[in-house]
């Protein structure tokens, strides 16, 4: 065996540089204006996916509902609207929408075109059935549950019109109708059950869940009949790709050496060296696709000492360095960022004033704040009390680079006289330290369309927990006028009033002191030369490869 | 038989193989090289600010990943820290996990294998069944399972691998305690009406507490790669604490642009459990040619 | 350092051999069934140490939004609102007739679920026992008895093998033959090419351990009476290793099989997760994570299952391959 190998290496190595040669040629030609021959798309195939998230312990994204689901899902399950590039709401299932004068009744007009993978049409009894499934406790949703919390009911008003009824006028409800976790699946799928339906949710999408060999692999096959591509997919009708073969690598360094060795098309979540070393190298093609919603940030607990002190958390922005260690850490592949808000979000507004690193300015801050005394380790004091600030990081949620920027964070921090203590703790030990308030500070994802994520994270109501535990507003931002502005353009028809309210709610959180905004979630794909036409949705920025072919 | 009761058979063999070598009393080579090297462990642990040569903490974003130089002898990490001084940083809290989980070990295999050979047949039988309750439990498995029950961290990471030693150290020290037992000048405390309890305290526990030193000394480098496989697994030290696992698994991340992140790191943790195991294997050399 | 499979001494009665081995089977299977329960006991009562509310873990897992209804449901129906006793005795219950119980967090039986990851890991550990074998045996017999500096060498192959962490020799392989000579893949992906990292992974640091006791063994082997007259026949030094020693060098690696198969599993924790196959290790690591109680339990009697049949069975094993073991009976 290990004689026969090196010579299928050499052909190996010589097609990789026909190929790339090819490449190059075809390059030259495109440039030359001329129409490329092999640029057509190729049907046929099987892609190789393999994913660095955690594998889901369910794949009908309408439980629970979290991103690896959002992954997968994107393959399989389609929504009613999506989202252009620019941020504008577009078609999917649903042609078309309109609300009445008062924002509490949607009517939808839908496809009537568009049949389940398993028979079954699509049609308004599906969405009512889905948005009734999904308000269900018994479904266990919780992202599609939140996004659903001013629809009332769903009326089928003809077999092609459903109508939203809302408890309240919901500005967001577009966005929140786009995203994954609220995905229209079969009725009859539903109907059988969760844990079937778990196993593998029906759709419409461009695949079928084919099987799912659990801490493997997700087999995903074409959908034949597939005519319900979103308004801005490059092409109508079925894939081009013969079927995914999905796995779950969970280590980055093997998810990369494997796309090396050619034995997998496409990875997600690479490291930040391995992205720039590819993308210099132009050995693999980079999808660099943010996250919407909320952008990576360190958030401050302003609910108890010290950060209970508004200058004790503007000394702490201003003695956290973060630029340098961002670029070193990620290697130029991730932007800082200024704002609450992903960069994706048209509304996101920036401050860079607020977040200049200034020690001397914190210094100042502590001294006026009575942190006036030093203990041996240089750490503040007052009234006997240690400047400490702890710090749970969830290995789960955060990668490596971003582990060592938060141990950047505690260094510089410390030169300003805080004691920054930094557990690493498993998933279920961190919300534990979060549900107890064991926190000054700490770092959540949170991703979702639009900028309806503010009053998610920032709304004072979400400062009282779920009956889980659960408070999204880590913060603890807990301001009335802040209230009352995420509160109005949650409801407002008027775009210019939305946008106008978010921009100043934007501004009294920033001013707050109350986040270190640090840079867009990352999410970024590598994929072979040889995977053509692939995008990220620009939803919430899951991959899709319904228009994507393998080039020979 | 576990990797402890393996160590201690093998010393046992190749003490009897070296007699010779132990009677003329001058150490082998690969000895002294392994004291020079725990003496080296010993004074970075010590002195880290003297064997350093530089602020194992200091962060320079602008320096970071620079392969190993003059400035840098063994290069610097993501945070541009200089991974030399951090491994000097972290010998101590390295060997402090490492000896404190095999003090753990020791302790409880230690009350176990003195119940088991003196609590009568009851209890040796009921310590037995327990040893082999603990054994089914393999090492990682039952360090996880703490961990569940007591939080990650670097304690715990310390506790769990020092009990998931203790069934192996239980064995060892029933065997030698039995065995000494029944040695003759045990027998003739016990004619001379000697109460059991002065017997133990006066005989037995003498005379297992040398082989126990032997044996913990090669123990401490197993505990030291097991601590690191917990610190890979994201369950260990916390940082900025520079321990050898946190720093080799922090690594491996990189391995592919700056691969001096791992190797020496790595090569600390392996040259650690080389020394360790070698001197304890002199060690017990002597204690059998001693005797 | 026999194959006994506890150091315990429970003592022999004299008595026939037939009736002899009958009892030392009672016992081993008395045994073995005390350790399945106390491993189970010990389990379920640590896993109520466990800070946090099983119903939540069920409920989609920590940070879930479960409403209180949702989470009272749960509750009575999985029987936590009941007494821990009724819990405790129920799940001994359900023990006995094979019932694992279902998984929080995938909603499958565990017995299902294990049932299709144990095969995997099993023959990892059993591929890796075997390669371990064969290294330790090939090192042991090519460095004793043939002076001081083969001798020094294999010893030193020995301890450094055995100090190599898993996840620092499983990235070391990769870089070397997947990325560097592009031999093997990084990812196991089934076929036999890509089992070959992770069992080599898995086997260097355990052939580090078994060769050095090997090599002990051997040693004292070639002093045995039986191997000097062998030579003095003017038998070949290679024969005699083969024929008479190699015997004497399996033994003590026998009865460490046991100990060897619980080392592996704790190995594939990290080699599974490395090379991305699907096993126990990882099921484990995944269900610690998410507080899958009943997952965790049934690894870990899955676990304890294995150890406690390979202890039985090196007992046989070590009996055979010694007959004075079976005359010593059990002691």
């Amino acid at each position: 065996m290990r004689t026969a190998t090196p010579p299928a290496r050499r052909t190996r190595a010589i097609g990789l540089i026909a190929v790339a040669l090819a490449g190059g040629v075809l390059l030259a030609g495109c440039q030359a204006g001329e129409a490329p021959v092999s640029e057509e798309p190729v049907s046929g195939g099987t892609l190789r996916y393999a994913s660095g998230d955690a594998e889901p312990s369910c794949l009908d994204p309408h439980v629970g509902g979290n991103y690896p689901q959002a992954l997968l899902a994107s393959q399989f399950l389609e929504s009613l609207v999506s989202r252009d590039e620019s941020g504008e709401i577009i078609p999917w299932l649903a042609e078309s929408w309109e609300a009445s004068a008062d924002g509490l009744s949607w009517e939808f007009t839908l496809r009537d075109d568009v049949e389940f993978t398993d028979g079954t049409p699509f049609d308004a009894e599906a969405v009512k059935v889905n948005m009734e499934h999904l308000k269900d406790p018994a479904t266990q949703s919780s992202t599609g549950y939140l996004a659903l919390g001013k629809v009332d009911r769903v009326e089928v008003v003809a077999s092609d019109v459903a109508r939203f009824v809302l408890t309240a006028p919901d500005s967001a409800l577009l966005e929140s109708l786009s995203q994954p976790w609220l995905a229209i699946e079969s009725p009859a799928g539903l109907a059988r059950g969760m844990e079937e339906n778990c196993q593998a949710p029906i759709g419409t999408g461009a695949f079928v869940v084919d099987g799912w060999v659990k801490q493997e692999r997700v087999s995903l096959v074409r959908n034949d009949d597939y005519v319900s591509p979103p308004a801005d997919a490059a092409h109508d009708g079925p894939a081009y790709l013969e079927a995914i073969d999905w796995r779950f690598v969970p280590d980055a360094a093997s998810r990369y050496a494997a796309l090396q060795g050619g034995q997998v098309d496409v990875i997600d979540n690479p490291q930040p060296d391995t992205i720039a070393a590819a993308d210099e190298s132009g050995a693999f093609a980079w999808l660099d696709a943010p996250r919407p919603g909320a952008s990576n940030r360190i958030e401050l607990n302003s609910s108890q000492a010290p950060f209970d002190d508004e200058r004790v958390r503007e000394a702490f922005i201003a003695a956290a360095a973060v630029d340098d260690g961002i670029d070193a850490l990620y290697f130029g592949t991730a932007a800082r960022s200024f704002s609450a808000l992903s960069s994706v979000e048209a509304l996101a507004y920036s401050e860079p004033a607020l977040f200049e690193t200034d020690l001397e300015r914190a210094d100042a801050l502590l001294d006026e704040a009575g942190w006036t005394e030093r203990d041996d380790d240089g750490t503040r004091m007052k009234d006997g009390a240690r400047l400490v600030l702890r710090f749970p990081v969830s290995t789960n949620q955060s990668v490596p680079a971003e582990q060592s920027l938060f141990e950047q964070v505690q260094a510089a921090a410390k030169e300003a006289g805080f004691d920054v203590q930094i557990s690493l703790l498993d998933l279920s030990s961190w919300y534990g330290a979060l549900f107890a308030h064991e926190y000054e500070i700490v770092s959540a994802p949170y991703t979702k369309v639009g900028p309806d994520v503010l009053r998610i994270l920032y709304h004072s109501d979400s400062i009282t927990p779920a009956p889980s535990g659960y408070f999204a507003n880590l913060a603890q931002v807990n301001n009335p006028e802040i209230d009352a502005l995420l509160a109005s353009a949650a409801s407002t028809s008027d775009p210019a009033e939305r946008a106008a309210q978010y921009e100043q709610a934007q501004r009294l959180i920033l001013g707050g002191h109350y986040l270190l905004p640090l840079y867009d979630q990352q999410n970024s794909f590598l994929l072979s030369p040889k995977v053509q036409g692939a995008r990220a949705l620009p939803t919430v920025s899951t991959p899709s490869f319904s228009d994507a072919w393998l080039a020979e | 038989m576990s990797e402890l009761e393996l160590r201690q058979t093998t010393v046992d063999a190749e003490a009897a193989h070296d007699r010779e070598w132990a009677r003329r009393g001058r150490p082998r080579a690969g000895t002294v090289i392994a004291g020079a090297f725990v003496v080296l462990l010993l004074a970075a642990t010590a002195f880290p600010a003297f064997v350093a040569t530089q602020d194992p903490n200091a962060i320079s974003a602008a320096d970071a990943f620079q392969p190993p130089s003059t400035a840098h002898w063994f290069g610097t990490d993501e945070s541009g820290r200089d991974i030399y001084s951090r491994i000097v940083a972290g010998t101590g809290t390295s060997l402090l996990i490492g000896v404190t989980a095999t003090v753990i070990g020791l302790a409880l295999g230690l009350l176990l294998g003195v119940l088991a050979s003196f609590g009568g047949r009851v209890v040796d039988f009921g310590v037995g069944r327990l040893v082999e309750v603990l054994f089914a439990f393999p090492g990682l498995l039952l360090a996880l399972l703490v961990i569940v029950v007591a939080g990650p961290g670097p304690v715990t990471a310390t506790i769990a691998v020092g009990l998931s030693t203790a069934p192996g150290y239980a064995r060892i020290i029933r065997g030698q305690l039995v065995s000494i037992r029944s040695s003759q000048y045990v027998e003739a405390a016990r004619v001379l009406g000697r109460p059991p309890r002065r017997i133990l305290i006066a005989h037995l526990l003498p005379n297992a507490l040398l082989p126990l030193v032997v044996l913990g000394t090669l123990g401490i480098g197993q505990a030291i790669v097991w601590a690191a496989a917990l610190s890979y697994l994201g369950l260990g030290a916390q940082p900025p604490a520079a321990e050898w696992g946190a720093m080799l698994s922090a690594g491996r991340t990189y391995l592919q642009t700056a691969w001096w992140m791992t190797v020496f790191p790595g090569l600390a943790i392996v040259g650690t459990t080389i020394a360790t195991t070698v001197l304890g294997r002199a060690l017990a050399r002597r204690e059998r040619g001693a005797r | 350092m026999t194959g006994r499979s506890a150091g315990t001494g429970v003592p022999a009665p004299r008595r026939g051999a037939p009736g002899r081995a009958a009892r030392h089977l009672a016992l081993l299977l008395g045994g073995a069934v005390f350790v399945l329960w106390a491993v189970a006991t010990l389990t379920f009562f640590a896993i109520r140490l466990i800070p946090g509310d099983p119903a939540q873990a069920i409920l989609g897992g920590p940070g879930s939004q479960a409403s209180q209804e949702a989470l009272d449901q749960v509750r009575r129906d999985y029987g936590l609102d009941q007494p821990l006793v009724v819990q405790y005795l129920a799940m001994l219950g359900r023990l006995v007739t094979g019932d694992l119980g279902t998984s929080y967090s995938l909603k499958v039986p565990v017995a299902e679920l294990l049932g299709a990851q144990i095969g995997g890991t099993l023959l990892l550990a059993m591929c890796s026992l075997a390669t371990a074998w064969v290294l330790a045996l090939g090192l042991s017999l090519w460095s004793t008895g043939r002076g001081r500096v083969a001798s020094a060498l294999g010893q030193g192959i020995e301890l450094v093998a055995a100090a190599l962490p898993h996840f620092w020799l499983a990235a070391v392989l990769i870089a070397v033959f997947s990325t560097g000579l592009g031999w093997f893949p990084p990812v196991a992906t089934g076929t036999p090419a890509g089992f070959v990292l992770p069992v080599t992974t898995l086997a260097i640091p355990l052939a580090g351990f078994l060769a050095q006791v090997m090599r002990e063994s051997l040693l004292d082997a070639m002093r045995q009476p039986f191997v000097v007259s062998a030579r003095a026949r003017g038998e070949s030094a290679l024969g005699i290793r083969f024929r008479h020693t190699i015997r004497h060098a399996a033994l003590p690696g026998i009865s460490l099989s046991g100990w060897a198969l619980g080392w592996l599993l704790s190995g594939a924790v990290v080699v599974e997760t490395i090379f991305a196959m699907p096993g126990l290790g990882r099921t484990l690591l995944q269900a610690v994570t998410l507080r899958d109680i009943p997952v965790v339990t049934g690894v870990v009697l899955l676990v304890a299952l294995v150890y406690v049949v390979m202890t039985v069975l090196t007992d046989l094993v070590a009996r055979v391959a010694d007959p004075r073991l079976a005359q010593e009976g059990a002691r």
